[in-house]
């Protein structure tokens, strides 16, 4: 499948004019196997980087481990293993949306998703788009959106991978992926296991990470069926159980503890026919927590929200340079917890998108999207952008977008405090993206520009009771620079990718940084393979801070990683690999008064068979 | 530590051109070593943040010394500074998300002891016939396991608990009693429990729902400002002042304030004063009359107290920065002084 995708594209480069008829086939092929079209067709101007498979298994399991290392994102993480967040260009924890092929899987309690909650071991590819993508992914996506995907072939095959590691503070982690596949059906089956006791030294105290035990337990399913030529079926299914304890800080002990759950299911039918694609999802998504504020007692408090989603998407290829994407989509959400009644809220939303390949070099893309929402009403969101390949080394990418973030049912419902009065945080942002690439070093380099009002705040009104307020206003801006680089020099292989951001956040009264966004942030990526030997160093640079009422310093960390490949049976490949994490025994902290690890060891068998 | 920096800037010169990092931005007061003749005001600061501080300012508000325990001590006090008591040459600092109680000398702010033990949830602490009583309580989401701790003072251990009823919070004692409001945590209550030293019998006064501030007048009396139940509950109740005669433990008088009303901070001097939406409001001792003119307006205090017939409020501004503490002269109502405190300041008290 590989081979032919490759022999597509070369034909695509080489003769734009007999292209048409394989480019759709290449589309056609993208609407049978990928989860998220939309991703790859309509995102010309965006910076989208894909982290795929083989830096995922490399990577410590969690979406903020791989993110940290392999993104501009910041992540304020309440401890190792703790609830994390990120700061993706500047902006809060909830306006990055997260998109669990093609679905927002953001809370609809908070607005936000807890990195640590996702682990990226059952994925075959995580991809960070930057930029405003609202009218795409809804609500929630302006700083940026992560797309957690999961690929369906249909080529005869099957393959085991089983993936055990061990490690310090009693780090234990177990993984199984089953992927096979005949003509006419297509199935991924992946369960990962981590447990942790996390008891790691708080360097230059004497205390150790007291209450921060975790374990969780992630499922993924994903199944399609192709009926014939025209109809396929596919099923997606997903599910998190994490029971964590919470650690408390340097100052305050902690004994509460915090458990997830988490059911994502998607049935997909998808149609193609010349020069239609039509897909009509149904998608439920069940969010639970409960929170122990002390672990050995029987009180907490909990909360939880359904979500049923019905959503159409109809593709039309209206000449042979302009396809037309419609979406319709229907959502409801049903709540309930201790600190709000029952509340229900209706969603409908409209979207079209427009791409156009106006002549080889340039493409461009228009998109528009309202939504009719139950308790307050949101905005008509837009979206325009292009790019233009001045030469097959150089590109430039521009993109301008309107984005939103709904009220959760926590600002809404909350009792005390929820305000049914709230209007969505609303944002204007533009992005302009240059991308030079040649046979060893592809280079990007961004910079942007967002502007968002109406940003919801809790605020003690005049009895000292904390509401939530349409009141602030935030700018953004900065610039990221991404290097990859690839060199191969007989057996010897190196790479390395790095990034550097630079970004400015602030509060439009106050014009103060942010707290909790770095000024700067820089992570790099060495690699060098010799035959069967891997060795690679993972750095990572993280500006100070502010915090209320200070600085938080920042920090150096380093991670250094080995692995070696072998054949252990005929037809086992196994892969050995070995990581020093926080090389340096760095003192560091993401959220203050909340030391990370010391240095650590983990150690990793994969069979693949 | 310089070959692992040299290591780091090797591995990745790329990136660290970038890196400055300058430790002086916190610029530290010098401890002034006294601070006697003085007001002392306890800042929370934000639950978890590790941000809650003692200020010190001169009485005649000339000179403040912020993080007063960190200066002299060199460490922080800890998360979520709650309150102060004196007993002798000692203060007792009650920290309420650290579960401990820092005792200083109140003079010198030298550490003295730390009591970590046995206090779960701690509010507010007092003293009689030689021991210390802290209101705790217990988890919040548990109704039932409030508790008054007992604190020996010699070695300062928790020497015995008293079980109590729901959300203890302020605590004061006259000769023979500790008087305990129970506003009742994270719900509400409407009791005020009485305990006798060397007794486990803890007798219980019904006054107002959600007592939230305790005076004792010149003559013994005891008042109990209720603020009543918050509109949220949907179960609203005004305020309500319940007059305790302390020979008896009864309710002598009680005056109510209209449902929507929710006073609180209850200080004396000479008058009683209180404060409601927002203005400062006076009643005579004996008075059942409540007066609908503020003494004082536009104050947004967090609390509120009276001492030689000045009138001292804090204020938090937007929480997350620093707040302020005025003074007003009460003879006209007028402000006196205005200073800079901690972060979310909750606790006034005097140092002479």
């Amino acid at each position: 499948m590989k081979r032919l995708l490759y022999i597509l594209f070369v034909l695509v480069i080489g003769n734009f004019n007999v292209v048409q008829a394989q480019l759709d086939s290449i589309q056609k092929l993208d609407e049978v196997l990928l989860s998220d079209v939309k991703l790859k067709r309509y995102t010309s101007g965006y910076k989208v980087t894909v982290l795929k498979d083989s830096i995922l298994r490399k990577s410590p399991w969690s979406l903020t481990d791989l993110l940290r290392h392999n993104s501009n994102i910041y992540f304020k993480e309440n401890g190792y293993g703790m609830v994390s967040s990120p700061s993706f260009r500047g902006t809060n924890a909830s306006q990055t949306a997260v998109v669990w092929n093609g679905i927002n899987i953001n809370s609809q309690l908070n607005g936000q998703v807890d990195y640590n909650t996702i682990n990226t071991s059952n994925y075959d590819s995580v991809e960070i788009r930057s930029g405003g993508g609202s009218v795409q992914y809804g609500s929630g996506a302006i700083g940026g959106s992560l797309h957690l995907s999961n690929a369906l072939s249909f080529m005869k095959h099957t393959d085991h991978m089983v993936r055990i590691s061990y490690g310090s503070f009693d780090t234990k982690r177990a993984n199984y992926r089953l992927s096979t596949a005949s003509e006419q059906w297509s199935l991924n089956l992946g369960v990962a296991y981590v447990d942790s006791e996390n008891d790691y030294k708080y360097l230059g105290t004497d205390k150790t990470n007291k209450n921060g035990q975790y374990n969780n337990l992630s499922l993924n399913l994903n199944a399609g069926y192709l009926l014939n030529e025209h109809h396929v079926l596919k099923l997606y299914h997903q599910s998190f159980l994490g029971d964590r304890n919470f650690s408390g800080t340097l100052l305050a002990p902690s004994k509460s503890k915090y458990e997830d759950t988490n059911y994502r299911s998607m049935l997909e039918w998808g149609y193609f026919h010349k020069q239609y694609t039509s897909k009509v999802k149904v998608v439920h998504l069940l969010e639970e927590f409960k929170y122990f504020e002390n672990k050995d007692a029987d009180y907490y408090s909990s909360g939880r929200v359904q979500s049923l989603i019905g959503n159409h998407n109809l593709n039309i290829k209206l000449t042979e340079t302009i396809d037309l994407r419609t979406i319709l989509e229907f959502a409801k959400y049903s709540g309930n917890g201790d600190d709000f009644e029952n509340p229900n809220r209706n969603a409908f939303s409209a979207t079209a998108l427009w791409r156009h390949q106006v002549s080889e070099p340039l493409i461009y893309g228009l998109s528009i999207r309202k939504d009719f929402t139950s308790d307050f009403e949101s905005p008509l969101v837009f979206s325009v952008d292009g790019a233009y390949h001045f030469s097959d080394s150089y590109t430039i990418k521009l993109n301008g977008s309107k984005n939103f973030r709904v009220p959760t049912f926590n600002d809404l419902y909350w009792n005390p405090g929820g305000n049914l009065d709230l209007l969505p945080e609303s944002s204007y942002q533009v992005d302009l993206g240059q991308e030079f690439s040649s046979n060893f070093i592809d280079l990007k380099l961004n910079a942007y520009y967002i502007d968002t009002k109406d940003m919801i705040q809790w605020v003690p009104d005049n009895t000292g009771l904390f509401r939530p307020q349409n009141i602030n206003k935030v700018k953004s801006y900065g610039a990221e620079f991404e290097i990859f680089l690839k060199h191969t020099i007989g057996s010897h292989n190196l790479n390395l990718n790095s990034g550097y951001s630079y970004t400015i956040s602030e509060n439009d009264t106050s014009a103060q940084q942010l707290i909790y966004v770095p000024l700067h942030k820089a992570n790099l990526n060495f690699g060098y393979r010799f035959k069967a030997l891997d060795v690679f160093y993972q750095h990572l640079f993280n500006g100070d801070v502010n915090i209320i009422g200070g600085q938080l310093d920042g920090y150096n960390v380093g991670n250094l990683g080995f692995s070696y490949k072998y054949e252990l049976f005929k037809n086992v490949h196994s892969i050995l690999q070995f990581n020093i994490n926080n090389l340096y025994n760095t003192t560091y902290e993401n959220v203050a008064l909340r030391p990370m690890p010391n240095r650590n060891y983990q150690l990793q068998l994969t069979l693949k068979f | 530590m310089k070959i692992k920096n040299n290591l780091v800037l090797a591995l990745s010169v790329l990136i660290l051109s970038f890196s400055c990092s300058s430790d002086d931005d916190n610029h530290q007061q010098e401890p002034q070593g006294a601070y006697e003749d003085g007001i002392l005001v306890t800042n929370e600061g934000n639950f978890d943040q590790g941000n809650g501080a003692v200020t010190f300012i001169s009485d005649d508000f000339a000179y403040a010394e912020q993080k007063v325990f960190f200066n002299v001590n060199g460490t922080l006090l800890g998360d979520t500074v709650q309150s102060i008591d004196f007993y002798g040459d000692l203060a007792y600092i009650v920290v309420n998300n650290s579960q401990k109680i820092e005792v200083v000398n109140r003079y010198t702010f030298q550490s003295v002891a730390t009591i970590d033990s046995g206090l779960s949830n701690p509010r507010y602490i007092t003293f009689l016939s030689g021991k210390g009583y802290v209101t705790n309580w217990g988890d919040g989401s548990n109704p039932d396991d409030d508790y008054v701790a007992v604190i020996n003072l010699e070695n300062h251990t928790v020497s015995s608990t008293i079980s109590v009823e729901e959300g203890p919070e302020r605590i004061v004692a006259n000769e023979t009693s500790i008087y305990v409001a129970h506003q009742g945590g994270y719900s509400q209550n409407n009791v005020v429990s009485v305990i006798k030293p060397n007794s486990d019998e803890v007798e219980t006064i019904t006054v107002g729902d959600v007592p939230n501030s305790m005076v004792f007048d010149s003559q013994g009396m005891l008042y109990v400002l209720s603020g009543g139940i918050p509109a949220w509950t949907g179960n609203e109740t005004g305020g309500q002042l319940d007059v305790i005669n302390t020979s008896s433990n009864t309710v002598s008088t009680t005056i109510e304030f209209v449902d929507n009303e929710h006073p609180s901070n209850l200080s004396y001097g000479e008058s009683l004063y209180y404060t409601l939406n927002g203005g400062v409001y006076k009643l005579a001792i004996g008075s059942q009359e409540l007066s609908t003119t503020p003494e004082i307006e536009g104050v947004n205090f967090n609390f509120m107290t009276v001492h030689d017939n000045i009138l001292y409020g804090v204020g938090a501004e937007d929480y997350t920065s620093n707040g302020t503490l005025e003074s007003f002269d009460l003879a006209t109502n007028a402000i006196l002084h205005s200073k800079e405190v901690g972060i979310n300041p909750g606790g006034i008290y005097f140092n002479d």
